[in-house]
This record gives C-alpha cells, structure tokens and sequence, in this order.
C-alpha cells in the first residue's frame, strides 16, 4: 500500500488541471436515446461529483450502456446535454471530450509494447518524452506492473491486460473515466481481487469513475452512488445502503435485496409506524411510517436476511417450514404461510439456531427492515 | 516401484514416437516425390544449363550476358516496370480493400466477387480489352478529347505507362484480397479505443491502422512485385520495344534463337531476385520489430 501514497500526489501533480474535488465533474439532463420505436435511455438525469465512483447497475437491455456510450461521444443522444467539468460535450467527437474509457475487451494495441500502449495518450498530448517515461513508469507501478513494460498485451494475463487498460485511460488524467464491464471477462475471483485493486486506485488517485456493470455485489462493493436502470429510465440514484435499505420502487427492492413480496392493506398509523395487515394471514405487521392513506393497497417487501424466525404467537405470521439449505454461516429457508397458496416466504437466518423442515414457526421483523410499495406502482 | 513407474512408460513412448515419425515421413512421402519431380530437378537442370559452355564444359559467361548491354537494360527495366507495378497495384488495391472492408458483409462478398471474376477471364482477352480503351480513337482518348482536356489524345499504349496500367490491372485482385483479409482481421473497436483516448482520424490511421495492416502491405507489395517480375503476356502486348521484359526475351532466346543456355541463366537471375526480395521484405520486418524492442526497452 505504501506506493500508492508515494506516487499519488506526483500523478496527481503531473496532470495540472484535475477538477478540485468539490467540484461538479459530469452532469446529464434530460439525455434520450431511440432505435427506431425502442427507447433505449428515456430522458435520464444526474450529477456525478468529482473523485465520485458510480455505478450504472441493470440488466442486458436497461440501457447503462447506452447511457455511458453516450457520454463517451460513441452514440449520439436525440435530445439532452452531457457536460464535463462545465463543457457542453454532448455534440463533440469522441477524441474532443478527454475522457478515459476501459473496455469489457480490453482493447490494448496488440502492435505496441505496454509501455507504448500506456505512452499513446501522452504523445497524442505532446508531453515531453521524459516526463511520458516517468508518468508510465509511475502509473505502471501503481497498477503492479513493474517490470511488464517491453511486453507484448498477447503476453499478459487478462487480468494484466484489464490492469494495462487502466493505466492507459487514467495516465492522463481524464476528468472522469468511463468502464464498461471491465471485469465481465475475467473469472470469479480475479473479479474480486481486480475489483478492490480499482476501488482502492480511485480512492487514492481520486478519480471520478462512471462503471457498468449488471453484477449487483460488484455495484455494491466498488460505487459510492449506484444509479439502478432499467427498460432506459433511472429506478434509483442513491448510495449502495440507500438502495438497499430504502428501495424506492418494488424492482429496486428486488434486483438489490432479492425481498419477499406480500400483498397488504394499509390498517393504520401511529406515531411512529404504518400497520399493514396482510391479505393471506390477516396478521398485522409494523412499518416505517409511510405517507399512504387507511385502505391502500400495498406491497410488503422484506428481505430474507431481515425476516426473524420466532414463537408461533409473536409473529405476524405463522408457516411451516418446507426446505432449509444450510450454506455455512447462513440457513436459507422457505417457509409456506398459512392462509393462502403465495409464493415460499423466504428467510436467511444464522446457521446453528436455524428451523428445520416441518417445523411450525412464527415470522416476524423490525418495522425499520419493512418497505411498502403502493401496488399500483407494479413491479 | 518407483523405479519401475518411472522407467516403464519411457519404453513405450520411445516407440510410439518413432512409429509416429515413419507414418509421418509416409504421409509425406508424395509431396516429397512431386515436390522433387516437379520443382527440384527442374531448378536444378536450369541452373546446369546456365552454367554449360556449347561443348559441354563449365562456364560463367551465361551470366555474363545475361548482366551486360541490352540484356542488363532489359534487366533494369523488368526491374523498374515491377516496382511501379506493385506500388500502384498497392496503393488502388488498398483504397479498394479498405472501402470494401467497411461494407456489410454481404454487399463485401459483391464486391469482391467484382474486383475478382474479372481474373476468370484469359489475361489475354483482358488485356486486347485495354488495348481497345487505351488506343488514340479508344475510349479513354475520345472521351478526354470530347472533354477538351488540352494535349489529348494522349499516347497511353506501346509505353512504360500503356504497361504499368495493363500489369496493375492484373495485380488488382491479388492486393485487394490479401489486403481484404488482413482489413477484415483489424478489430474496428481498437480504432473507437484510440478516438476515447483523444486520437483523431489521421493518428489513428497511421499509429495504429497502418502498422496492424502492415503485414498484409508488405505481402501484397512482395506479391504483385514478383508476379510482375515474370510477366509476360501484358508488357509484351501493351510496351513498346523499350519496355521489352525478362520475360519476353527468354521467350524470343528460346522460341527464335534456339537459345537454351542463355535463356536458363536469364531465368535463374529471375529466380534469385525474386528470393532476394523476399528476404528483403523479411530482413525489413525484423529490423522494424528489433527496433521497436529497443525502443520500448
């Protein structure tokens, strides 16, 4: 780690005009992208902070990759604005914005050297070539590859070449850098170690990073602020723990915590929390305080992790317990309700005081771990 | 145990290998024959007949004609006519190659079936064809003289031109499909790569298009240069005497003079340049890479 404090403020230096790290780096209003009657990105807005890491998180089709193409000048938006650093881009070509891209394919000139690779944006900047040696050299040894310079990318590992990918798109500095499923290609745990080294490079260079990608862990473990999409519109532009504890839309809850959905009606408030009874039990359940009128129809959305097996008479509901998978730490349960043919309640409860199959349980959960949804929002 | 273990499958795998080695040399035992029938004895007798006197004895003065006077001119000239055929035939070839590669595959595969039936037809027929277009009442002429461009017609046949234009022509296919293929194997999105990191259309043409899609200049070039080097049928019918190829003259020492000898050490001249300059284009390309090693080193 002791590199990475060394050689930070000298690339950091070399650069000379970095954004300050208060400032705006990016902002994206009203931006729409169409194929034909498909509407790829609908009218998407945000704004991305300088030394920011966000995640455009959805599924193939929802649109974040178009969002990002966009803003790196590789497909051209029907309406809406891209500004980097207060510059109007959205009109500008690619090789005009000065951003930093990182392929899924990495994409290394199979013809240079590493070090040539990672020296091409600095002499298309006509920097002076000691300072080019110097600057790679530095950017080199920061990603660990000292050493790998005279190579040849077919030479590399894929999980070196994605590391000489980086270097190459941060080297000069780009005011934000863009990733498109950068570590889609490597396997499961090369991803976790890569996705860490990232994550630490752009704390210490404080970098403004726009990362894709449709692994929700990945999302949780590297971003700052997540920008959940889905069929072209933002679901939810919040921090990882935002997401997860205070979805804003059914899918969210979903896509993010995998919750349970029960069908409810609002019963009443108290000061501090909803009551919903549940359509299947007719138990009563305790929520956040939500702002919804006695009678609404609403969904319930608790995660399995947050739901509490308990004595058949605390819960708000009852069930017997038809499959519990043990999976190390954890028990995995699924639990059929009494009083109606819904869905496996599904439960993630500590190993070791874990239900066992048959088992009559009661459920129960902290109003803090309860969303409701109107169910006119879908889902 | 250990001992048996170890040396037990040594056995085995000694004869497996040597087994392999004579199926091997059996398979290849017909190339071997044809290769040996068809190629080796007739370079070889060339180069006997080249280096024999009229009675039979050892000699160089073959050569030595073959290297002085109108002989050395011809020399010259096959030389030069095939260098310009090949950088032209490189230059339309790639503007042709490179448009074609842009295409959808299917209105490609058109193209290129354009650029090459015309290859089906006899080189002879094509070329009484440029013949017809090139001639002072020809196509071109009467369309440059209805055009009042000044100085039409002009004389483009039985010239150095009338010849560079009919060999291009006939080297167009070779360049444009080796060109072609080398185009199709550049990963487009390398390009896209290089405008994110704020190259412009020019930087990236000659950083990093033009050198992936060396490989394939340097062959075509090599190519067409020595198809050029024997051609016979085009120069002889579109040049005029000063543009008289290699080619030609071993036809007229052999079909005319009854010329054997002089005749073969012309062709073995031709042969070993055509191996110099494929050893120079290699020598080239090695020095280029050597260099870039030191370069990054």
């Amino acid at each position: 780690m002791a590199e990475f404090s060394v050689a930070a403020p000298s690339v950091g230096a070399a650069s000379g005009k970095s954004v300050t790290a208060t400032g705006k780096a990016l902002s994206v209003v009203a931006l729409r992208k169409t194929y034909g009657d498909v509407v790829a990105v609908d009218e998407a807005s945000m704004e991305i902070a300088a030394g920011e890491f966000v995640t455009f998180l959805g599924a193939s089709g929802s649109g974040k990759t178009t969002t990002l193409m966009m803003i790196a000048g590789f497909c051209e938006p029907d309406s809406g604005t891209i500004t980097v650093g207060g510059r109007d881009v959205t009109r500008l070509a690619p090789q005009k914005r000065n951003l930093g891209f990182v392929f899924q394919q990495y994409l290394l000139f199979p013809h240079m050297t590493v070090h040539e690779n990672v020296a091409f944006p600095l002499t298309l900047r006509g920097v002076p070539k000691d300072e080019i040696r110097r600057r790679v050299g530095e950017t080199l040894e920061i990603a660990g590859l000292s050493g790998f310079g005279g190579r040849k990318p077919r030479e590399l590992s894929g999980g070196q070449q994605q590391r000489v990918a980086l270097c190459r798109a941060l080297v000069y500095r780009p005011p934000v850098i863009l990733m498109d499923e950068p570590l889609g290609a490597l396997d499961k745990k090369l991803r976790d170690q890569l996705q860490v080294e990232i994550k630490t490079i752009q704390q210490e260079l404080g970098l403004t990073v726009i990362y894709v990608t449709h692994d929700q862990e990945e999302a949780l473990v590297m971003s700052d602020r997540i920008a959940v999409m889905r069929n072209g519109l933002i679901e939810q532009f919040d921090t990882p723990r935002e997401l997860f504890e205070r979805p804003r839309t059914p899918f969210v809850a979903d896509f993010l915590g995998a919750a349970n959905f029960l069908p409810g009606r609002i019963e009443q408030h108290t000061d501090a929390h909803t009551v919903v009874r549940l359509d299947q039990s007719g138990g009563l359940l305790k929520a956040r305080r939500h702002q919804l009128a006695p009678g609404t129809e609403v969904k319930v959305a608790v995660q399995p992790g947050r739901l509490r097996a308990c004595a058949t008479d605390d819960g708000f509901c009852t069930g017997t317990v038809e499959t519990a998978t043990y999976v190390g730490t954890l028990v995995r349960a699924g639990v059929r309700i009494d009083g109606g043919d819904a869905p496996l309640l599904r439960l993630e409860v500590p190993a070791g005081r874990g239900p066992v199959t048959g088992e009559r349980i009661g459920i129960s959960a902290d109003p803090d771990d309860v969303n409701l949804f109107p169910t006119e929002q879908g889902g | 145990m250990a001992a048996l273990t170890a040396t037990a499958p040594a056995g085995p795998r000694k004869l497996l290998a040597s087994r392999k080695t004579r199926i091997g040399i059996l398979y290849a035992l017909p190339v071997v024959v044809y290769l040996l029938v068809l190629f080796v004895y007739p370079i070889l007798s060339t180069l006997l007949l080249s280096l024999k006197d009229a009675d039979g004895s050892f000699t160089l003065h073959w050569y030595a004609d073959a290297l002085t006077g109108v002989n050395l001119s011809v020399l010259i000239t096959t030389l030069r006519i095939s260098a310009e055929t090949a950088l032209f035939s490189l230059v339309f070839g790639f503007v042709l190659a490179n448009a074609i590669s842009r295409l959808k595959p299917l209105w490609a595969g058109v193209a290129m079936l354009i650029v090459v039936v015309p290859h089906f037809i006899s080189a002879l027929v094509r070329t009484y064809g440029w013949i017809i277009m090139l001639g002072d009442k020809g196509l071109v002429n009467e369309s440059l003289s209805g055009l009042w461009i000044p100085g039409a017609p002009f004389q483009l046949l039985y010239n150095e031109l009338g010849v560079v234009i009919g060999t291009t022509s006939m080297m167009l296919p070779y360049t444009v499909l080796l060109l072609y293929g080398v185009m199709r194997g550049v990963d487009r999105r390398l390009l896209a790569a290089a405008s994110s990191m704020g190259a412009g259309r020019v930087t990236i043409f000659r950083r990093i298009y033009l050198p992936l899609v060396a490989p394939g200049l340097a062959s075509a070039g090599l190519l067409s240069f020595i198809l050029s080097l024997g051609y016979y049928i085009t120069p002889a019918l579109m040049g005029g005497p000063n543009q008289t190829m290699i080619a030609t003259l071993i036809n007229q020492q052999v079909t005319k003079e009854n010329q054997w000898n002089g005749a073969a050490s012309q062709g073995v001249i031709l042969l070993v340049l055509t191996l110099a300059g494929l050893l120079l284009v290699k020598a080239v390309s090695s020095l280029g890479a050597s260099r870039k090693k030191r370069n990054a080193s």
